[in-house]
């Protein structure tokens, strides 16, 4: 290793330097969470941009809404609303959950 | 009863398991029962008191508090489990060679106890605030009643605790001069799936890009939910999903641990090292394109030590469609090996475009190979191959290209694979997407003279959008390489010359492709 691993985790180290940052203004969707379900359980958004999802529970327990498609999971208070950004997303389906309510809550982003 | 032993037992495992593998990595350390007991119960605190500020901290930082608060605690932790390592990499000898058991004692006495102990912590924080929080919407809503909630707490808490209780058994079975090395590489292994946690985090904060929302998908094979998936979710980082910058953080914290292992330890176990560097830059590299410069060019993983070369790559393509008619591209590289690990070449490259008929420099490109391993030394031999292009066009973007090359001997027979990742920068680059494309040789070793065989140049594009395969870049063909001895005088000539047959819609129909080398030992 020696001299190598140097060279190497620096050439990484560069990698990781280049990175995009963010933008704000990007277009934005609801969520409400409801009796332990999505409203509404399927949401039309647009493919190749950024989005913003506001998730808002309306319930008085906790939620977690989580996605292994999207790869997102964060935890909605009761009575609260939560900023998830997502994407940008190929065309397709994308199915998203509340983790403490598997049976009832579940919903898909589609993309198109 | 069942539902909720199920989410409690899910959120347990998880920091079950990582108080087995503290527990096993101090065997034999005086007061680590105290150690990590203090850990767990600060965990326990710690989460009840993050659950019941849960909606103060989703609101913080613009809506990303959790994210960042999750992405902090978890470095943390990554930071206390690589400072054991080292600490242990350093002192792990000294104190086995401590003559007296109470020599002994008293050097184990001063391991960083309280780097373990906090990541304990953070563990049984992390995973308890969600029971906490599940458990409190429980209780809230009224459902089930009491015996539901205790009842279905306690059998998944138990059960957590079971498969904890397992693993440590499993590891105190593995002969004591072994379980320091085991238990040093499952940290490894730990603190570098806790890294890519942390990636995971800051990409859903914003602050990173995803670079490749996945980069493979083995859920079919094992998902991530199943509870094999979730015991190699902690114990090795699985992910069957992963995002290009969980491998990037997973890949980044092996090399930097392993590097500071080594360079602070007193007895490095070179072999070993080797290998796990091998494994994670493979694993990097399948991460880390929009080659500009498309050269079907080959890179082994060999360094020729010494060695001057000068060398041109030509192609020309064949196309109905008159915008590809009659592509040329060629290079002229100046190559030498630095090293005995390193070999370092400038390249050259230009183009001539049917529909833009000028011949013009395209770039200035700065290669280098570096082997891993010395060449037969393992059953496969690997490198890395980096390149940084500076664009010598106007309005041209620069770019990194960096990837695991791969060469395998069989017989008389030779495979190289390349698998490379390239990113544009520059004032004018106008993608932040990473490129990947990759290569694949096999020669036949009639002669020195005439090795016959095939090769395959693929372009997947951008890994933020992968198209089908009918839109991806494909080329395949046979090719013809071979070497000349000119005496030791003049060095060696080295031919090459193949045809690549387009086959997506989005490849022009045939290329030809050339290659001629002269190289010298100085």
């Amino acid at each position: 290793m020696d001299r190598r691993s140097g060279a190497i985790v620096l050439i990484l180290g560069l990698f990781l330097a280049v990175g995009g940052p963010a933008r704000a203004d990007d277009p934005q969707f609801t969520l409400v969470i409801k009796e332990h379900r999505f409203e509404p359980p399927e949401l039309q958004v647009p493919a190749g941009v950024k989005l913003r999802l506001l998730v808002k529970n309306e319930d008085p327990t906790p939620e977690e809404f989580e996605s292994t498609e999207l790869h997102r999971e964060k935890v909605v208070p009761p009575g609260q609303q939560i900023l998830v950004i997502v994407g940008p997303l190929d065309a397709g389906t994308y199915p998203f959950f509340g983790d403490f309510h598997h049976d009832t809550a579940q919903g898909k982003l589609i993309a198109k | 009863m069942i539902a909720v032993a199920i989410i409690v037992f899910r959120e347990v495992l998880e920091a079950s398991l990582i108080v087995s593998i503290v527990l096993a990595a101090s065997k034999g350390t005086p007061r680590r029962g105290l150690w990590v007991t203090g850990g767990i119960a600060l965990g326990v605190l710690g989460a009840c008191i993050v659950a019941g500020f849960a909606a103060e901290i989703a609101q913080a930082v613009a809506g990303m508090g959790q994210e960042l608060f999750n992405a902090a605690i978890l470095f943390a932790a990554v930071g206390m489990l690589g400072w054991h390592n080292v600490w242990m990499g350093r002192h792990g000898k000294e104190m086995a060679m401590e003559a007296s058991a109470l020599g002994r004692e008293v050097a184990a006495g001063a391991r960083p106890l309280y780097a373990l102990a906090s990541v304990v912590g953070i563990a049984v924080l992390r995973e308890g605030s969600e029971t906490v929080l599940f458990l409190y919407g429980l209780a809230a809503a009224g459902s089930g009643g009491l015996v539901n909630l205790v009842g279905g707490g306690a059998i998944g808490i138990a059960g957590g605790a079971i498969v904890g209780a397992g693993l440590y058994l499993g590891l105190l079975r593995i002969p004591s001069r072994y379980l320091f090395s085991v238990t040093s590489w499952m940290i490894l292994l730990l603190a570098a799936g806790l890294a890519s946690q942390g990636a995971f985090f800051l990409n859903q904060a914003d602050v990173l890009p995803a670079l490749g929302n996945q980069i493979w998908d083995t859920s079919w094979l094992l998902s991530e939910d199943s509870v094999p998936g979730r015991v190699l979710h902690v114990l090795i980082g699985y992910v069957a999903r992963p995002e290009g910058i969980q491998l990037v953080f997973w890949a980044a914290t092996v090399i930097i641990l392993l590097a500071l292992m080594r360079w602070f330890s007193t007895a490095p176990t070179r072999a070993v090292t080797r290998a796990a560097v091998i494994i994670s830059l493979v694993s990097a590299g399948v991460v880390l394109a929009q080659a500009a410069h498309a050269d079907f060019t080959i890179h082994p993983p060999i360094v020729e030590y010494q060695e001057f070369e000068v060398e041109h790559n030509g192609s020309y393509t064949f196309d109905p469609n008159p915008a590809n008619k009659h592509n040329e591209t060629g290079t002229l590289e100046l190559g030498y090996g630095v090293l005995p690990w390193w070999g370092t070449e400038v390249e050259f490259a230009w183009s001539r475009a049917a529909n833009d008929p000028p011949r013009r420099l395209d770039e200035i490109n700065w290669e280098n190979t570096f082997e891993l391993t010395d060449q037969g030394a393992y059953w496969l031999d690997p490198g890395i191959f980096a390149e940084i292009g500076k664009s010598a066009r106007v309005g041209n973007s620069d770019h990194f290209e960096i990837g695991p090359t791969l060469q395998k001997e069989w017989g008389n027979t030779v495979h190289v694979l390349n698998l490379l990742l390239a990113h544009g920068f520059g004032p004018n680059n106008d993608t932040k997407s990473v490129d990947f494309n990759y290569a694949w040789q096999s020669l036949w070793t009639l002669r020195q003279e005439f090795k016959p065989g095939f090769e395959i140049f693929g372009d997947a594009g951008e890994l933020d959008r992968i198209r089908g395969i009918r839109d991806q870049q494909l080329r395949a063909g046979p090719v013809v390489y071979g070497k000349v001895g000119l005496g030791s005088a003049l060095g060696e000539l080295k031919y090459g010359i193949g045809y690549l047959f387009g086959l997506t819609h989005a490849t022009e129909k045939g290329a030809l492709k050339w290659n001629l080398e002269w190289e010298k030992v100085f």
